[in-house]
């Protein structure tokens, strides 16, 4: 019972992680209704630009700094020249886009700031809290427990943001309907150029996290694949979907890779390992052909 | 002046649904295929066979393949590399175990193979569009990839999934030199090609085209959803199928499953985005733009960074290939979204006038 | 002009449609003859687009029962009603914007295409003689419209009245028994709305087609309509021949307002 239970705590404290990616795709998709598959390039480009900073020798709280604007003009950048020329396409054309965008930075990030595995210190350790492996001898870690308070401050920021600056309201706005926010007077393409910033922003917490967790590397870059099933399952326009998503698929996940494999192994002979890889994408398709819109998403009626 | 179509005259519908319907394409296609089938062979070395002229083919079927489920039915897929290696793996396994099987019948029976495992990956389609649908995709690229790892019968039991395919004999001729391997791949390619213009031009594509263009309209007018759409998956998967079987039979001769990467699938994608969505042509225009690109990176970088005296380590080269791509297929979906096709069209279009502006 | 209008061929009886708790339709029931023109009018929101969809199979009515030739219709679904003969154009055009004039109208005939894909691959037999033989059919109904000169264009490049006048294209290729219109005429000035109505008149007295038609232009709706079905907040609230229509007090009050 212990052990199942120290699956499923590491596995929700995980989920979060996955979370912490799944927000920037629906910052961007709820503003702009484009599904970036370029977020898990910008996790990968924004620790890259605190770890090339510190190597510059800046302090810590610099280097966040720099990269938080690196990330903002980027975003800035992405929506003037390619988002914005992209307008009128259909939806997919623009999903296709985002997608030639994460090789771009796939491959421009690595030529500033180098391509070879870093470690990112932040201070926090990765090791088991003594005080529960004493007292109910479980292995949870440090390291996931601050990851996910990082993400609790992070979601209720969002919200504040979105609920009470001028700014936040008018997201929702644009998100609501575009033309009615262009009618009074909202100026969209400033609305989605800050979009691109607030998304540049979880991608910088994101990255972080990712980074001080497994070292900050191309490998990176796969987050967003972690992330989709997670926006599949909590909808595309959601932040408490992403959140409860996360957890869902980071919960199952851990599961499914240690109480599948045995039962196979039982079946098939040979190792069975490595479930992890699709069981999220498994579970969001099937998920998919009960609930088309996933858990918090928008119905809708085809009107002709 | 020589490309006019003065003076052509239809007098008959069978004539205006010619798949060419100008007689100078009709004479520059032959010529093409004369030149594709005995020109090449008499001219070209064993290098351009094996590293350029046979993996363009098989990639432009691919790429065809997707093309016929994106470009005409319109339905997203990023998983085009897990049907191709459904293709490789069945082949392998039909020559494996079934004793005399003509190579042929093997490469069909893959195609079929591929192509069932594709309606059963297409099925979501029926409830599902757009992103959700190509992130549904996904599920086929990393689970078929796993299995093929992970299930020894279906390599026979070699570690990781490495098959070494089998010899290739057709009608009892061993094809073992590039020449010979070229020439089928390309009868093949040449084959379906024809097959799949064939289809997009009849009621079968239009019904793929309106399922694209509206499909609540395409309904209304009598087209069945769910058949038309898996059609497309079974038609593209085994397309996919037969240019996997080809890629381990002809191309590599040896495969292991994460050959068949996310990043081949993106490949194949960035094919018809540049080649042209939608256009049979396009799959060959963007198969060779997209091999041949980074060849000529290889080339021109190195030679760049000397004249600007730049440090260049193999490592940017790569990051550049990468760079370049991204930067292209954001391009040609702001500038171009018909891609190289409809450049050509315009080309063409073009040369009509010639030499008079309008 | 004499006209024989038949027997009842699509009988509705008390028709119910709701959007979760939004009623689109309450309670309606109308019929519709053999070879009239019968016109659905109504203001804006008065649910006449969803009374045609509820006819031709892409909204399924929570109550009410529909009897097609006599028979009582079960669930079905839009591409069933194709097969039955029910053909329709939309509201906001619903062209396949990729595809040419010919192609569009050509896949008006899909429901009578036999030969399957291999067929087609191959192009050989029946996919042939097929493509060819409904070519033939469907550059009648281009003449008939008289579109011969934009056959081959993209019907995304064509302004918006010929984009109407293919999607009526469209619908008549499949030689329909019934032809479901919705608004054929907005957003035309006087001389598209004449043709259109010619077209629409040519259709109902040479090929014996029957006609439902949902429109806002009151003149045109009396000219041409045998009979009209008043919808307003999914109520029917008047039916009969124009003049009756036109002099129903009901009608009167929905249209101008109370206090009228």
């Amino acid at each position: 019972m212990n052990f199942f239970l120290e699956v499923l705590i590491g596995g929700l404290l995980s989920g979060v992680m996955y979370a912490l990616v799944a927000l920037g795709f629906v910052m961007i998709y709820k503003a702009s209704g484009v599904f970036n598959f370029a977020q898990g390039a910008m996790v990968y480009l924004a620790a890259l630009s605190v770890v090339g900073c510190l190597e510059k020798g800046a302090p810590l709280w610099l280097a966040i700094i720099l990269a938080f604007v690196i990330m903002t003009l980027f975003g800035i950048a992405t929506e003037k020249f390619v988002l914005r020329k992209l307008v009128n396409q259909p939806p997919i054309a623009l999903f296709m886009a985002t997608i030639g965008l994460a090789f771009f930075i796939e491959g421009l990030a690595p030529m500033i700031f180098g391509s070879e595995p870093r470690a990112l210190e932040l201070g926090i350790v990765d090791e088991p809290i003594p005080w529960i492996l004493d007292n109910w001898n479980m292995v949870i870690s440090k390291f996931d427990l601050v990851a996910a308070g990082v993400a609790a401050v992070l979601v209720a920021t969002l919200a504040l943001f979105f609920q009470y600056t001028r700014v936040g309201r008018a997201l929702r706005a644009v998100a609501d309907d575009h033309q009615a926010a262009l009618s009074i007077g909202i100026p969209l393409q400033h609305i989605w150029a800050i979009v691109w910033g607030v998304a540049g922003f979880v991608a910088l917490v994101a990255g972080m996290m990712w980074g001080a967790r497994n070292g900050v590397q191309f490998a990176l870059t796969f987050t967003a694949l972690k992330a989709l099933p997670v926006l599949i399952l909590g909808g595309f326009t959601s932040v408490p979907g992403a959140i409860v998503g996360g957890l869902i698929i980071g919960a199952s996940e851990k599961l499914a890779e240690i109480y599948i494999p045995p039962v196979m192994q039982d079946l098939f002979g040979g190792n069975f390992g490595g479930i992890e890889g699709w069981f999220p994408y498994v579970l969001a398709l099937l998920f998919l052909l009960v609930r088309p819109e996933g858990l918090f998403g928008e119905r809708h009626i085809d009107r002709v | 002046m020589l490309y006019r179509e003065a003076g052509q005259f239809k007098t008959t519908y069978a004539a205006d649904q010619q798949i060419f319907p100008i007689r100078q394409d009709r004479i520059a296609v032959i010529a093409l295929l004369a030149v594709a089938f005995v020109g090449v062979p008499l001219f070209a070395s064993e290098y351009w066979f094996s590293a350029i002229l046979i993996p363009f083919l098989i990639f432009a079927l691919a790429a065809l393949g997707l093309n016929v489920l994106t470009g005409y039915a319109g339905q997203l897929s990023l998983g085009s590399a897990a049907f191709m290696a459904v293709g490789a793996y069945a082949a392998y396994n039909f020559q494996l175990r079934i004793e005399g099987i003509p190579i042929m019948l093997s490469f069909i029976l893959a195609g079929l193979t591929a192509a069932g495992v594709g309606v059963l990956f297409g099925l979501p389609s029926l409830r599902i569009k757009g992103f959700y649908l190509a992130v549904a995709t996904l599920a086929a690229q990393f689970f078929i990839v796993w299995c093929l790892t992970k299930f020894p019968w279906l390599s026979n039991n070699s570690s990781s999934g490495v098959i070494s395919t089998q010899k290739l004999i057709v009608f009892g001729y061993e094809l073992d030199r590039p020449v010979e391997k070229y020439l089928l791949v390309l009868s093949i390619v040449v084959l379906m090609a024809f097959a799949a213009k064939n289809m997009v031009r009849s009621s079968t594509g239009r019904a793929w085209m309106a399922v694209r263009d509206m499909d609540v309209a395409a309904s209304v007018i009598g087209i069945r959803l769910m058949p038309t759409k898996l059609l497309a998956f079974a038609v593209s998967s085994f397309y996919c199928g037969v240019a996997g079987a080809m890629y381990a039979f002809c191309y590599l001769g040896s495969v292991e499953p994460d050959g068949f990467s996310l990043d081949m699938s993106f490949k194949i994608l960035f094919m018809i985005i540049i080649g042209g969505v939608g256009s049979i042509m396009g799959s060959f225009l963007g198969a060779a733009f997209i091999l041949l690109l980074p060849i000529f990176l290889d080339i021109a970088l190195p030679y760049c960074a000397d004249l600007f005296g730049l440090p260049f380590s193999s490592a940017t080269v790569s990051h550049i290939q990468i760079l370049v791509f991204g930067g292209l297929i954001m391009f040609f979906l702001i500038v171009e979204p018909h891609g190289l096709a409809r450049l050509w069209q315009i080309a063409k279009e073009k040369l009509r006038l010639w030499p008079f502006p309008h | 002009m004499s006209k024989k209008i038949g027997e009842v061929i699509l009988d509705l009886q008390n028709i119910s449609l709701r959007f979760g708790g939004v009623k689109a339709l309450t309670d309606i029931s109308f019929d519709v003859r053999r070879h009239e023109i019968r016109a659905i009018i109504g203001p804006n929101g008065a649910g006449k687009s969803s009374m045609l969809n509820v006819i031709n199979g892409v909204y399924h009515p929570q109550e009410g029962k529909i009897f097609w030739h006599g028979n009582e219709r079960k669930r079905m679904e839009p591409h069933m009603a194709a097969r039955q003969n029910i053909a329709r154009t939309f509201q906001n055009i619903a062209l396949f914007k990729g595809m040419s004039v010919l192609d569009n109208i050509m896949t008006g005939r899909v429901t009578r295409m036999k030969a399957n894909f291999i067929e087609h691959a191959l192009w050989f037999g029946r996919a042939r003689q097929e493509e060819l033989a409904h070519r033939q059919k469907v550059e009648e109904v281009i003449d008939f419209l008289e579109i011969q000169h934009i056959r081959k264009t993209p019907v995304g490049r064509l302004p918006y009245g010929l984009q109407k006048r293919v999607e009526l294209g469209r619908a008549l290729a499949a030689e329909p028994s019934m032809l479901l219109l919705d608004e054929p005429m907005a957003g035309m000035n006087v001389e598209e709305k004449q043709d259109m109505c010619r077209f629409i008149l040519d259709v109902n007295d040479q090929f014996g087609t029957t006609i439902v038609l949902i429109e806002h232009d009151m003149g045109v709706v009396m000219d041409i309509s045998d009979r009209v079905v008043v919808l307003d907040y999914g109520k029917k609230i008047g039916d009969g021949v124009p003049d009756e229509v036109k002099n129903n007090e009901d009608v009167i009050r929905a249209y101008l307002g109370a206090g009228h």
